[in-house]
């Protein structure tokens, strides 16, 4: 057994050693300033102190009047939550019919469905505002700075992933699964909610999760989408940092504790669902 | 494979193919038709009657930044990439076998991944102030920083903190392609009395070259279309440096609002990543065998 992992050992153990070192100080030199300058005071952060000179929620408390970062949190939220349940089970059901049927043109949507993925935002966002302000200037309804604006745009651009995950997952169902409910009869909705839905519950959250992501994460649609009252949580982070550099005293552990702060929801989704998700990672091939 | 084929309903791809259609290939399309209008803010409430202007656009994209923008996305994503490579491969190598606390290490690893892009360019944009603590660390040294975020110097902060976020990427990528070496190579190597040099260059690494390269391609793209790092980092406009391609489409876009202009330069952008994502899309194997066949 001890020969076996010995032949396994890929790294002389120095090397190890240092290796693991120098990638850890990396992260976490970096990590651990961010920490302790968030529960640092401003003057503290402001005075060059790496450690602390005395521990305090202070900037914790004061983001929510400075920041605005209130609104921009539940903003994100709402459209975020929506954007990952609807994300998910639309996924799913589209990806269901791409794997168990076959006709033309599947292979290109499949194609379609990763090609998609690589489109640059900034090549979409013109054209996508265009369209939206144009059904408020045509037709009367209005898209930009609103929600569901927003929400329409994430869900959009998530999809493709999140049938793509589906997909490679779903291909591994046998059909034997749905055969029997084909027997009684069940139409193919029913076979979806009652069968392939619960079974494949572990992509339908990683989707799901990559989903809310993409909608968490992006800066470029929620800078020109939003207007203050409907501002997502990265947008009111990235103009609280823009702005309050240059005052009197610069609010650097304010700032810390917003970014923080914005990054807790996204970090708490990925200690609970690990596991799930690194494997999601490396099969779509996607930040 | 003579099965019964079920029922056909492809229906069930309406609303999702709708979705797509409509806030995808529509403006795609819209992309292409906005690049040949001459649009700007007086036009765009009304952009079905804005002027015909041909390829004005382009040949005006080409004659101002656009070049300087193109050279400065491909220099910067490249360079990231193959930057990120080798800590990505010794990651991997570096916690594939089991010690203690190695879950941690794995963990921590994941810390610059997980935290969103936004969250990353604040940290980085407010340590790398004038008078921030990069500079009062490099002064206990009696180095002078000077400034990050503005001047020659930018390019280059952009290149370190893309590399600081990016590499658990690759990590990611490295690490999976170490699970498919089959247990045999090790103890036959082994048994060979091959020394870790040898056996990690001739035996494992092989194993790793065609994930390795499927991360560069992807990382790569992902480099190439980064908007939100360049923008929280340095805001819009940014400095003539780090003026890369997202950048100044924004920012024609949206800060001098010449619309058209900004779509053909976005027009271009897309032809440039079309190439690596062409060379994905041949690689990428699509119709894997539906029952059986690998992940």
């Amino acid at each position: 057994m001890s020969a076996s992992s010995e032949a396994h050992r890929l790294l002389p153990r120095p090397l190890l050693v240092a290796v693991t070192v120098i990638l850890c100080a990396m992260v976490l030199v970096p990590t651990l300033y961010i920490l302790l300058a968030s529960f640092n005071t401003d003057l503290g952060v402001a005075s060059g102190e790496f450690w602390p000179g005395s521990f305090s929620l202070d900037s914790y408390g004061r983001i929510w009047t400075t920041a605005g970062l209130a609104t921009g949190l539940l903003n994100s939220m709402l459209v975020c939550a929506l954007v990952a349940v609807a994300s998910a089970l639309l996924g799913t059901v589209t990806a269901y019919v791409l794997v168990r049927h076959t006709f033309t043109g599947r292979l290109t949507i499949l194609r379609g469905l990763v090609g998609l993925q690589s489109i640059p935002g900034t090549l979409m966002l013109l054209p996508v505002f265009v369209l939206f302000s144009s059904a408020g200037n045509y037709l009367g309804v209005t898209v930009v700075g609103t929600r569901w604006g927003l929400f329409l745009a994430y869900l959009t651009f998530a999809l493709p992933f999140s049938t793509w995950v589906m997909v490679t997952y779903l291909r591994g169902l046998p059909r034997e699964l749905e055969e029997a409910g084909r027997m009684d009869g069940a139409s193919t909705p029913r076979i979806l909610a009652r069968i392939i839905m619960p079974l494949s519950l572990p992509a339908i959250v990683v989707s799901g999760i990559f989903a809310f992501l993409l909608g968490w994460n992006d800066v470029l649609f929620a800078s020109v989408l939003t207007r203050p009252s409907t501002r997502t949580a990265a947008v009111a982070l990235s103009a609280f940092g823009a702005t309050q550099e240059g005052g009197a005293v610069p609010v650097y552990s304010q700032v810390m504790a917003a970014a923080l702060v914005s990054a807790a929801p996204v970090v708490l989704l990925y200690l609970v669902f690990q596991r799930y998700l690194v494997g999601g990672l490396t099969a779509g091939g996607v930040k | 494979m003579a099965k019964r084929e079920p029922r056909r309903d492809l229906w069930l791809l309406t609303p999702g193919g709708l979705l797509m259609t409509l806030i995808i290939v529509v403006p795609l399309l819209l992309a292409f038709y906005l690049s040949l209008i001459d649009l700007d803010q007086y036009t765009l409430r009304r952009w079905l009657d804005a002027p015909f202007a041909g390829l004005d656009n382009f040949a005006e994209a080409f004659g101002s930044g656009l070049p300087h923008a193109i050279g400065i996305s491909v220099s910067f994503a490249v360079l990231s990439t193959v930057a990120t490579v080798p800590f990505g491969i010794a990651a991997a190598l570096a916690t594939q076998n089991a010690y203690r606390g190695r879950g941690l290490v794995r963990a921590l690893f994941l810390v610059p991944y997980v935290l969103p892009s936004f969250v990353v360019a604040t940290v980085w944009r407010t340590m790398l102030q004038p008078d921030g603590i990069v500079n009062t660390v490099l002064a206990t040294v009696n180095i002078d920083g000077g400034l990050w975020l503005s001047g020659p110097k930018s390019y280059w902060t952009l290149v370190l903190v893309e590399i600081w976020a990016a590499w658990p990427f690759l990590y990611l990528m490295a690490l999976a392609g170490l699970q498919s070496v089959d247990s045999e190579v090790y103890e036959a190597s082994a048994i060979d009395g091959a020394g870790w040099w040898p056996k990690l260059t001739r035996v494992v690494l092989p194993y790793l070259r065609g994930p390795v390269l499927l991360a560069c391609l992807l990382a790569t793209l992902n480099h190439i279309n980064n908007f939100t790092l360049p923008y929280v980092l340095f805001g819009a406009p940014a400095p003539d440096d780090v003026n890369v391609m997202p950048m100044i489409v924004y920012v024609t876009s949206f800060q001098s609002l010449r619309f058209g202009l900004s779509a053909a330069m976005a027009i271009v952008s897309l032809l440039l990543i079309a190439i690596p994502l062409f060379v994905y899309l041949r690689a990428l194997r699509l119709d894997v065998h539906e029952e059986g066949g690998r992940r």
